[in-house]
């Protein structure tokens, strides 16, 4: 026997380790003995070998797991689940949430907020998430998107180059069918001489067949076969046609007439194709010849898709490197091209792409959307956890007891996460009730709110319940962990054990949600005040009393004769756009004999336009008003400096060509902002003409402005005919172009309501629990002549420190983020002012010191007599 | 009687019964591999046991300890008057089925 051969230690040391003090004796013996009978069989490593993979078994046996259960527990201790105890765990529960009226409303309230913005999240993801889930062939169908390299700025596109389908189409093998789109079919339809707005593609004949868009009308086989035939939506054909059947009707779209073939039910919302209209692509087909294809720019491909549908089983790798060994051949050094197949599944939600064809959802915005669901539903469940570990002396006796009586630790543990499971499912029905109120008004701020829906179906409300469950045990995880592992005589002592989540944690956490609510509410008011200034901003023109009248067609020179005449209107004047609200358009302009173009915004306006809008000539002249003036131009002072280089003057009487025609500078008027404050102002030019106006500009000169658009609307009737009186004021107008301003107010508005409102129960909850704990030492600091205010300031001072803090981080952090990116995007910038902190940081102190003081008060108030007494 | 006797079960009852009440872990091993000509781990067979001893059909005392067990005492096992009551149950049933089956149970033809 080789007496030198033990078995390898650290196999005995981590068995007795991972069995404590579990009754293991015997077995331990029994894989010992086997060592020694191993070892006269075979050599001493294999023996060793054996004798680890015995250890091992024992240690996941059954037989150890049960004697680990039965050194740890008394005798009453059953690992087996019962139904019994499920209902004692939810009657003690209830019994508690109960008894604790004022916790359970902070817990139930501030999760219900908390969570209230995920289930916000989670329809709308869900919702995404089904993008284009109802195309049959969806597995099969790819789109090829591109990207550019021009001087070494790289750019990702939705679309791609048609001069690429002859070459899928002479080339490849293994691609059912190709579809190219041009997205720009966004024109005014006429049918009955009433205009229409429709949007729509040019689409091959194949789309149909690809993509699942059923047909309620025509052959899905020849509806887009003829050139001039138009296919449309349901509610696209009702807002033409209204009731009477479309098939087989003309419309007339741009100069040509086009006759409806085809009807499609309407898609569903979830498609990231959304068009009212198909029109067969060879409609454009002789635009894009043989010598536009290979005179086009590998750059210039907007509104162009192609998507292909593989046949089955076949390699879209292959088929990519194809077309990047092509491209390859197009690109230059500075200027190159490569493209990808994207599957139909990752379009929508996907990477973000330039010129994208429909609502595409890309995946950081996502996520950044559910950064935020977090940013408000961990404060909520940290909340939670904190006050329950806070409270936990008051559960001490009751868990002390179900140990003794054989509770294990994983009982108490699926008890204590039971319990917060009920309560965050009670928060789930008021946090419902909040979510069915910001719905719409969510919907409301998204740009392609039409292509979205938050009605809730059997998915979303399975997933609903999923999350509350996992909120729940997530939640309950922390506080279940550390009440179940109290020890049993510590915990019927009712002394609380050692803390494992001190002070230390819950005050960091208090700073953390009052510097995350003071951020919110800083980027609202900082906001409001920039829409604010943004508003009352110096344009450069008179924006009051101007009413801007929409033509409609109607003869510019009749509104003037008639408007004219009334009492209130003082003076009408005509345009093409408006400015500062409107983009208006670009031309290209020329220097006299020069080759270079250079883009300049351009507007049409008629003589009395200036000095109505209160624009400033500061050399030069006015257009005088009679034809002649059609040949002129008034620039501002970003052009003639531009052009005019050294002296500005100069500029007067130089003569530019715009679309073939020559045009005579003769007015410079001083800058003024035609765009948003966001872009800088560039080269301007007034033109005259008396036929390209869309706008009356009328000056009112009345107060009574209900009674002055009451006069003007009873002057239009006869003028307008059927088409009704449409203005509105020019400084209302500036008001709706910023309105993007009020949607950011409003979303860091809602958040920061619900941000302090959960930082308020949770203060609410520490106060309380310290008050209570505190009682007995209010009382002994009274009787020995402590003063009310001087207590209330001890017990309030600790949470006013907190708040301080928070500020001082939060603060910073905001002014710095605005300062710093926000305004950059901004080129006028408006100043940041101290007002704006000063407001904020009110609101947050106010509402803090609120919560504090409303406990601490109390507590100083109460007489001493009454604390001291039960001891 | 609580719960059913599975196959490996029935197999470790016969062999600590075929010990009398000198069986323990490593001779039931043993004879187990010997007899059955399969290797079984000593984390099975423990579970296996410790579910025999909750249903109640065998018990078990701490013996003496000896020096090739590092000193550790051994676990001897005995099969309990419900343990019997089963086995016999057992073969009763099989062998019922033994008789019924018997004739088409013939290995040769």
């Amino acid at each position: 026997m080789k007496r030198q051969a033990n078995p390898p230690r650290l196999a005995d040391v981590l068995f007795e380790r991972f069995c404590k003090n579990a009754q293991i004796e015997d077995l331990h013996g029994d894989v010992q003995e086997i060592f020694h009978l191993n070892l006269q069989k075979m050599s001493i490593r294999k023996a060793k070998c054996i004798y680890w993979f015995q250890i091992i078994s024992l240690i996941f046996s059954y037989a150890v797991k049960r004697r680990k259960q039965n050194a740890q527990t008394r005798p009453y201790a059953s690992a087996s689940f019962s139904f019994a105890m499920l209902r004692n765990y939810f009657l003690t529960a209830s019994r508690s949430l109960v008894k604790n009226k004022l916790f359970t409303l902070i817990n139930v309230f501030g999760l219900a907020v908390g969570m209230s913005i995920s289930l916000l999240v989670i329809t709308f993801l869900s919702f995404i998430w089904r993008y284009d889930e109802f195309h049959v062939n969806k597995e099969d169908i790819y789109r090829i998107i591109s990207t550019t390299r021009i001087n070494s700025s790289e750019r990702d596109w939705a679309s791609a180059p048609l001069f690429l389908v002859p070459q899928l189409t002479q080339n490849y093998s293994g691609i059912a069918e190709i579809v190219r789109i041009k997205s720009s079919l966004n024109s005014t339809v006429i049918y009955n001489e009433l205009e229409m707005e429709l949007s729509g593609y040019y689409v091959d004949p194949a789309f149909l067949k690809v993509f699942t868009f059923p047909l309620v009308r025509g052959n899905s086989e020849t509806v887009l076969e003829k050139p001039h035939s138009i296919v449309l939506t349901q509610s696209g054909a009702k807002r033409i046609f209204g009731d009477t059947d479309p098939m087989g009707m003309t419309v007339s779209l741009g100069d040509q007439e086009y006759e409806v073939t085809g009807v499609l039910l309407n898609h569903p919302k979830h498609s990231h194709m959304q068009f009212e209209a198909l029109v067969p692509y060879k409609n454009i087909e002789q635009l894009y010849d043989d010598s536009y294809v290979s005179q086009q720019d590998i750059t210039s491909f907007r509104n162009e898709y192609v998507y292909l549908q593989l046949a089955t089983g076949a390699d879209a790798n292959r088929i990519e490197k194809h077309l990047n060994q092509f491209a390859a051949t197009l690109s230059k050094p500075d200027n190159s091209i490569s493209f990808e197949l994207q599957k139909l599944a990752d379009i929508a939600p996907g990477r973000p792409l330039s010129n994208s064809i429909g609502p595409e959802w890309d995946l950081p915005s996502l996520s950044g959307f559910v950064f935020v669901a977090l940013l408000i539903l961990l404060p909520a469940s940290f909340n939670y956890a904190n006050i329950s570990i806070a409270r936990s002396l008051k559960r001490m006796k009751e868990i002390g007891l179900r140990k003794v009586m054989g509770g294990l630790q994983t009982q108490i543990f699926t008890q204590f996460i039971i319990e917060t499971v009920l309560i965050a499912f009670v928060a789930l029905g008021i946090a419902f009730y909040i979510f069915s109120f910001v719905r719409y008004e969510f919907l409301s701020m998204l740009v392609s709110a039409d292509a979205i829906s938050l009605e809730l179906d059997g998915r979303v409300v399975v997933y609903f319940v999923m999350f509350t469950l996992l909120v729940g045990i997530a939640t309950g995880f922390i506080p279940a962990l550390y009440l179940s592992r109290v020890d049993t005589i510590q915990a019927m002592k009712k002394r609380p054990a050692k803390s494992t989540t001190g002070f230390g944690f819950r005050k960091s956490l208090t700073v953390f949600q009052f510097a995350l609510s003071l951020a919110f509410i800083t980027s609202m008011v900082i906001v409001f005040s920039q829409y604010r200034q943004t508003i009352n901003y110096d344009f450069g023109f008179d924006q009051a009393n101007i009413l801007d009248v929409q033509l409609q067609g109607v003869d510019p020179k009749l509104i003037e004769n008639e408007f004219s005449k009334l009492s209130s209107v003082s003076d009408v004047s005509f345009s093409s756009h408006i400015l500062g609200v409107q983009q208006v358009n670009p031309v290209f302009l020329s220097y006299n004999g020069g080759q270079d173009s250079v883009e300049v915004s351009h507007m049409y306006i008629d003589d009395r336009y200036i000095p109505n809008l209160g624009l400033t000539l500061t050399s030069g002249a006015n257009f005088t008003g009679d034809p002649s003036s059609r040949n002129k131009i008034i620039v501002n002072e970003e052009f003639a400096r531009t052009f005019g280089a050294a002296d500005p003057a100069a500029i007067l009487g130089q003569t530019f060509l715009i679309n073939e025609g020559r045009v005579e500078v003769i007015g410079i008027v001083k800058n003024f902002h035609y765009r948003e404050l966001t872009e800088p102002i560039g080269n301007f030019i007034f033109q005259y003409s008396e036929n390209e106006f869309q706008f009356a500009n009328v000056k009112v000169a009345s107060h009574d402005i209900i009674n002055s658009l009451k006069e003007m609307d009873r002057v239009w009737r006869p003028l307008g005919g059927e088409k009704k009186f449409e203005a509105k004021f020019f400084d209302v107008e500036m008001e709706d172009a910023y309105k993007y301003y009020f949607t950011f107010i409003k979303i860091c508005g809602f958040l920061g309501f619900l941000a302090i409102t959960i930082s308020c129960l949770g203060l609410l909850g520490m106060v309380v629990l310290t008050a209570e704990y505190r009682t007995k030492e209010v009382g002994i600091r009274k009787v020995m002549g402590a003063t009310t205010s001087g207590l209330v300031t001890m017990l309030s001072m600790d949470f006013i420190k907190l708040i301080a803090i928070a500020s001082c981080i939060a603060l910073p952090l905001t002014y710095l983020f605005f300062d710093k990116i926000y305004l950059r995007s901004q080129y006028y910038k408006l100043p940041i002012g101290a007002i704006e902190i000063l407001i904020s940081l009110a609101i947050i102190t106010v509402l803090g010191l609120t919560t504090i003081l409303s406990q601490t008060i109390k507590t100083a108030k109460t007489n001493p007599v009454d604390t001291l007494r039960t001891e | 009687m609580k719960g059913f006797i599975g196959e490996f079960e029935e197999l470790v009852l016969l062999t600590i019964a075929s010990f009398g009440n000198q069986s323990y872990g490593v001779v039931i091993k043993e004879e187990i591999e010997k007899r059955a000509n399969r290797s079984i781990s000593i984390g099975a067979l423990h579970s296996t046991i410790t579910r025999l001893e909750e249903k109640g059909l065998i018990r078990s005392w701490l013996g003496q300890p000896t020096e090739e067990r590092g000193g550790r005492r051994k676990r001897y096992f005995e099969v309990t008057q419900t343990g019997k009551v089963g086995l016999h149950q057992m073969k009763k049933l099989r062998d019922d089925l033994w008789s019924v089956s018997g004739i088409n149970l013939e290995l040769t033809k």
